[in-house]
């Protein structure tokens, strides 16, 4: 009976549901807040993703004559659902409710699900303007996939002592005795590509060429509003929270003080200070990139950084 | 809880979407000055949307001409309730300087409800953002009735 409580504690309140929702919608709120302080404006309030948030859920939900109705309002719960799974099998420094359910590689395969659900949602709403926005979108997965999926190996082969591990488990038990894995310098150019993944999978700004609202009327989102936008709105907002979580467990992790609220807080400030610089600094200083310019970028140039760490830590330099 | 909520945003966060209808480019450059770090509109929770389906407030320029005029009807029909419509610029009052031209359906106030209206050749930047926290007041008092 109290296992099941606590199960339902850590699916619902933290750090599932709850927890990550706040945090990511925060964290976003932050976001926008810094994107502006450095263009010289005073910006929206931090809470200002929840405001968006509450009231699309008032607002009226069109269904377009041309969608597949099903389809169409169930894509966004699917991604919603597999973004929370995510923030529960994320270990929070030594803290791992969900221990031995998931690893990497079922995050790998639940990171996709999310951009997944926008290209169906976006195909089921039958316009025009949500299949370029359907194409750009699949390019972008299968630009962003490569690296990371490199970058997850190559953490797998420091942490597994002799093979390849892709356990979460003994990923932060490896940190925990021997440092974060920033630390080990052949892991820094894999550090560094991941930092360039996350804002291409979160969808912000240098690389939002799925949703570019001012070419293609926000892509698979044009038809959307009310709530299934407002589920969509909470999933990227999650995404903020999810990836720099991502990475501070695979890169700054480590044993943690302790006590379990310090190390939630210490957690986040990782999570913050992740996100400026992976999202936030890129998003005040560049422009949109065109679909063939990210494409190449990450084929070349991040590809090359997570190879070059994954030659390194295979040699055992 | 969440009614409280929802009622409270209602006027926090106003997407804009902006329908040019035979604007002579003079508003429209007004309307983005209120976007940039001078005037920021942002503060208010203003955001440019892409899509009608995503607009609160829907911003009108220009004296809705007869190429523009099933165009605007369709995106005022897009757009889903609550939302306001703002004209900016006298064009759409009075039809201005294009009066009596043969191509001119106007003024806007003959073909739909208009909330807010902010007069002026261009208007300026200040008394497009008074138009539109105006209209947010208005937002809040649809949410509120429904
Ligand atoms: S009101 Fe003046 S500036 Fe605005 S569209 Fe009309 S003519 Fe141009």
């Amino acid at each position: 009976m109290t296992m099941i409580l606590t199960i339902l504690f850590y699916i619902l309140i933290f750090p599932g549901l709850l927890f990550c929702v706040t945090a990511g919608l925060l964290l976003s709120g932050i976001d926008r807040k810094l994107v502006a302080r450095m263009q010289g404006r005073v910006g929206p309030p931090v809470t200002q993703p929840i405001y968006d948030f509450f009231k699309l859920l008032g607002k009226e939900t069109i269904i377009p004559a041309a969608a597949n109705k099903k389809v169409f309002l169930t894509a966004p719960v699917v991604g919603f659902i597999s973004l929370v799974t995510i923030a529960l099998f994320i270990p929070i420094k030594l803290f791992m409710p969900m221990s031995g359910v998931a690893d990497v590689v079922v995050i790998l395969y639940l990171l996709c699900i999310p951009s997944l659900a926008l290209i169906v949602g976006g195909a089921a709403s039958g316009s025009p303007f949500a299949g370029v926005g359907i194409s750009r979108e699949m390019v972008a997965i299968i630009a962003y996939e490569l690296p990371l999926a490199i970058i997850l190996l190559t953490v797998g082969k420091l942490a597994g002592v002799g093979g390849v591990t892709f356990s979460f488990d003994e990923i932060e038990l490896y940190q925990a005795y021997f440092g974060p894995n920033i630390a080990h310098w052949s892991m820094l150019p894999a550090a560094v590509a991941m930092l360039l993944v996350i804002p291409c999978e979160a969808g912000s700004h240098p690389f939002d060429i799925a949703e570019a609202e001012t070419e293609i009327c926000e892509g698979p989102l044009c038809e959307y509003s009310g709530r299934p936008l407002a589920v969509f709105k909470l999933n990227a907002a999650l995404k903020t929270f999810v990836m720099p979580a991502l990475f501070t467990a695979l890169f700054l992790g480590g044993m943690g003080t302790g006590r379990l609220w310090l190390d939630v807080l210490i957690f986040l400030a990782e999570c913050f200070a992740v996100m400026f610089v992976s999202m936030t600094l890129p998003h005040a200083i560049c422009a949109r990139l065109k679909v063939e310019q990210t494409f190449k970028f990450y084929w070349t140039t991040v590809t090359g950084l997570a190879i070059c760490s994954f030659a390194l830590v295979w040699l055992g330099v | 809880m969440f009614k409280k909520l929802i009622k409270k945003s209602a006027g926090k966060s106003p997407w804009l979407f902006h329908v040019n209808a035979g604007s002579c480019n003079g508003c429209d450059i007004e309307i983005v000055a209120c976007l940039t770090p001078r005037y920021d509109a942002e503060r208010f929770g203003f955001k440019l949307a892409g899509t009608p389906r995503h607009a609160d407030i829907i911003v009108v320029s220009g004296p809705v001409t007869s190429q523009t005029k099933e165009r605007v009807l369709r995106v005022l029909a897009q757009a889903p309730e609550p939302k306001v419509v703002v004209a900016v610029g006298s064009c759409p009052q009075s039809c201005n300087v294009f009066k009596g031209s043969y191509s001119v359906e106007g003024p806007l106030k003959n073909l739909t409800h208009v909330d807010v209206e902010v007069c002026g050749c261009a208007p300026k930047p200040e008394a497009i953002m008074a138009g539109l926290v105006e209209a947010t007041k208005i937002l809040r008092e649809k949410r509120g009735e429904n």
